[in-house]
């Protein structure tokens, strides 16, 4: 297991080589000056000079390259060239912003996602298969742009019941940051009113980000416990008298569980990469902004230093689920 | 069974270890930047509970705020809050073009033989939020301070105040003398000396925190001003939050105790925030927004012409608009009323490189549609019918809320009516600038904010080839136009050099490469409590807070 996972991390670092060469050599090609954009239009020509000097921008293309892996190796992210601030404390500020609201909408894909499936299954063709089918086909259909505004000129505007855009109501104060998760944080601080407050304002971009994956896992569950629940082990389960709840829960969902997973480490993905335009109609201040923002300004420090979260996170989710493979099922050894 | 416990507890316990590893990944090592701000601080107005009744929400897009550290900032969201925090010697009253003392109590302009000799009494009562007196070595090392840290806005005071750390001194505790070369206009230099950049920090605070960069990480967590707000807290990306300082010497204290900037870059989200209530005043209302809320009862509309001057313009060393009739051409071809209209009144039509508000401006638009003189003008020039000319355009939204490329096409079937093409190209704006700085555009639509309050900031810009500024991006080398501006800026008497500026204006008008069409407004909506908003877009802040009540 050991040996497992040192080489999926060993995999790792030949991704990060390959992310960052993709996108520096990418944002070589765009034909506009970075230095230039980000002082803005009034900016003098000498004022540009010197900024482009001071970035190493009028290095040779591959000499700038091997600063900036040489840097990265450190663990040195380089300086934003429009925040002119180091990426990672960019990162580290609006990170867990969308950390924080993957999770939620994971959270909702698997505790939706899940047992609608399991129930759609269990009364194949029935008016709650048929329900669950076309809530599948909605949430499958909706743009998210289109679900967020929905949502919230229902919820927030009209009827009022749930706040609007933000992490939190502008009058509160955040927690104390400790993992910058809002929620984890307020909990750990005992900080209620907070916690309440930060629950409430995930619920609608969590709905909002999770109702795609929630159809795809729905509809995933569905058709994989339909395989199991046809398996002749499962007759004779059910032949030797085992009860129902067992049958189902020990036999035939556990067996169904493994292609689910498969899909919930490939949603987390999709999760992070949707979250950029539920950020946008949420006003949510995460990575997603950051990063359209720094694409726009040609701030490819920042753009790689996005990428390179990303493409950590990826993987890291994908090994995550094989290792829940041989969790689930002990035929599967990772190593 | 027994077998296998241990080796399933090791899955589950590096299970477990990979959720974390994920989670640190994503997650900060626990940085303490926003306590340390809010702790010393926020608890100074004790007094006066902070209750939604005394506190203003301005909700306005705020993406561009890089930071709060006044010799730094130099985005409109930045300099809101730094404006509203800190105080500079001089200032504009809200609404009002003179220039009055703020931290001085008056000042002198001084003929000193080779100098110019300005000599500022700071006011004895000027003290900063720690309680301690504003003092001439503050401003000495603020001042020095923004020359040593030497980013965007530095260049104001190197460059047109042409200020150095031997050329300012302090004369006595309460007395600072700048003296600056006579190709320096001293009134160009004092309005710069409103600008934030030369702001005046606390020593005793900032000093301690320099690090390795002159303290500007630290003042984006901390304030070290005079002004009446200090700072709260800044939670990137999402809000700036500012509560009134109780040590304000300036006037009388703020009504709202505490205010929250919050960036909402989404109209949609903005127009939603002032409906509910749950904003108290937002930035930037779009026609579409502004239709929507027109019959709101609880929202009041505020438009304020800003600075901004939007102009289409030629490179005056590519044919035909090498030719100065070609130029005249394009300006008697467009439609300047239809344009207009495109903006619904979010904008008013101004054909002058002097923005109005400024002094200099004239008031004089000389052109109006006439598609003979210009068929004719075009014909003098050589240009053909059927001729095609590039017109390169931002994508996005433009100043006054209406597309860039909307304006364009207006333009462009102007000049169709009298046989020209205008290819439109769209281009994002970075890339458009990198290209128009390097003279490489035909045709484009762009516009231009003066750096500070006078008419100098947009004069050499647009009429001096050798600033390296607009006249320079449009190959406009016109050695009359060049004289008059330096001519303009460093003349002293008002009176002479308003009539300077009437000519500079007059002549770039009908010689130079510019079309200039419009001067956007911005609008605001407020609710209707809100009382004591005004938007000055030549002073700074542009908006005073402190003046707000509700």
């Amino acid at each position: 297991m050991a040996a497992f996972i040192l080489r999926r991390l060993g995999g790792l670092i030949f991704v990060l080589i390959g992310v960052s060469l993709l996108t520096f050599f990418l944002a070589q090609m765009v034909p506009a000056d970075p230095a230039g954009a980000a002082l803005g239009s009034n900016a003098r020509e000498e004022q540009i000079a010197a900024y482009r000097k001071q970035l190493g921008l009028d290095e040779p293309v591959v000499v700038q390259y091997g600063i900036y892996m040489s840097r990265l190796l450190r663990g040195d992210l380089g300086n934003s060239i429009r925040t002119r601030r180091a990426v990672a404390d960019d990162l580290r500020d609006f990170l867990p912003a969308t950390v924080e609201l993957t999770l939620a909408a994971m959270l909702v894909t698997i505790v939706l996602g899940i047992p609608l499936g399991i129930i759609a299954a269990l009364n194949r063709n029935t008016w709650i298969d048929a329900s669950a089918r076309i809530l599948a086909l909605i949430g499958g259909a909706m743009p998210i742009f289109y679900v967020g505004l929905v949502l919230l000129g229902v919820f927030y505007r009209q009827l009022q019941w749930l706040p609007g855009p933000g992490r939190l109501d502008s009058t509160l104060q955040p927690p104390m940051q400790i993992t910058g998760l809002y929620t984890v944080d307020a909990l750990l601080t005992g900080n209620w009113p907070v916690f309440a407050n930060a629950i409430a304002h995930l619920i609608l971009p969590a709905i909002t980000l999770g109702l795609f994956s929630t159809a795809v896992l729905l509809r995933m569950t569905r058709s994989s416990m339909l395989e199991m629940l046809g398996q002749d082990y499962v007759r004779t389960a059910k032949a030797k008298g085992l009860g129902e709840r067992v049958v189902i829960g020990r036999h035939v969902f556990k067996n169904a569980l493994p292609p689910i997973l498969t899909i919930v480490g490939i949603l987390f993905g999709s999760l992070l990469s949707g979250a950029v335009l539920t950020e946008t109609i949420f006003n949510w201040p995460g990575i997603g902004r950051y990063a359209t923002t720094s694409v726009t300004t040609l701030d490819y420090p920042a753009v790689m230093g996005v990428a390179l979260v990303a493409a950590i996170i990826y993987p890291l989710a994908n090994t995550l689920v094989d290792i829940g493979y041989s969790i689930i099922d002990p035929r599967v050894r990772a190593d | 069974m027994n077998g296998r416990q241990p080796t399933r507890f090791w899955r589950w316990a590096l299970l477990l270890m990979l959720v974390a590893m994920l989670m640190s990944a994503c997650a900060p090592a626990a940085a303490p930047s926003a306590p340390a701000a809010g702790g010393e601080q926020a608890a100074a107005p004790a007094s006066d509970a902070i209750t939604r009744d005394n506190t203003l929400i301005f909700a306005a897009d705020m993406t561009d705020i890089i930071t709060l550290d006044p010799a730094v900032a130099y985005e409109f969201g930045g300099i809101l809050p730094v404006g509203n925090m800190y105080e500079t010697l001089v200032s504009f009253n809200p609404g009002e073009p003179e220039i009055v003392g703020v931290l001085a109590k008056a000042w002198e302009i001084a003929d000193a033989g080779d100098v110019w000799s300005m000599t500022f009494t700071l006011n004895p009562d000027a003290k900063f939020a720690s309680g301690n007196p504003v003092t001439a070595d503050d401003v000495i090392f603020s001042w020095s301070r923004a020359l040593d840290v030497n980013k965007s806005p530095t260049w104001l005071l190197t460059d047109v105040c042409q200020m150095t750390k031997e050329n300012v001194v302090a004369v006595d505790a309460g007395t600072v003398e700048l003296k600056i070369p006579k190709t320096v206009s001293p009134n160009v230099c004092l309005s710069v000396l409103t600008f934030t950049v030369a702001a005046v920090v606390e020593k005793a605070a900032v000093e301690p925190n320099m690090g390795s960069d002159f303290g500007e990480t630290w003042l984006n967590d901390h304030s070290a001003g005079s002004g009446p707000y200090v700072l709260n807290a800044w939670e990137r990306s999402a809000s700036v939050t500012l509560d009134a300082n109780p040590n304000w010497w300036g006037g009388a204290a703020p009504a709202m105790k505490r205010v929250i900037l919050q960036n909402m870059p989404e109209p949609a989200n903005r127009q939603a925030a002032i409906e509910t209530g749950d904003a108290d005043i937002i930035q930037d209302v779009g026609p579409e927004q502004a239709a929507a809320l027109e019959g709101n009862p609880d929202v009041t509309l505020v438009k304020g012409l800003s600075t901004l001057l939007a102009y289409a313009s030629v490179n005056a060393s590519m044919p035909p608009f090498d030719n100065p009739d070609a130029r005249q051409a394009l300006r008697y071809a467009i439609n300047y009323d239809n344009i207009i209209t495109l903006l619904g009144g979010n904008g008013e039509l101004v054909q002058e490189i002097i923005p109005i508000g400024f002094a200099g401006h004239t008031g004089n638009n000389p052109f109006t549609q006439d598609l003979e003189k210009a068929k004719e003008l075009f014909a003098k020039a050589g240009v053909t019918e059927g001729a095609t000319i590039p017109f390169i355009v931002a994508t996005g939204t433009g100043p006054g809320g209406v597309e860039w490329a909307t304006i364009a096409a207006s333009i462009q079937a102007d000049l169709a009516q009298i046989g020209i093409n205008l290819d439109i190209q769209q281009m994002q704006q970075s890339e458009l600038l990198t290209k128009y700085r390097a003279q490489e555009l035909p045709m484009l639509l762009m516009n231009w904010g003066p750096d500070f309050t006078d008419p100098d900031a947009n004069g050499t810009p647009f009429s001096n080839y050798e600033a390296k500024s607009l006249a320079w991006r449009n190959s406009w080398n016109d050695p009359k136009a060049i004289e008059l501006s330096k001519q303009a800026a460093v003349e002293l008497d008002p009176a002479k050099r308003v009539e300077l500026y009437a000519q500079l204006t007059e002549y770039v008008q009908n010689n130079g490469p510019f079309a200039m069409l419009f001067q956007p407004a911005r609008v605001y909506a407020l609710r209707n409590n809100v009382q004591g908003f005004i938007y000055d877009p030549g002073d700074t802040p542009s908006i005073s807070l402190w003046l707000i009540s509700k």
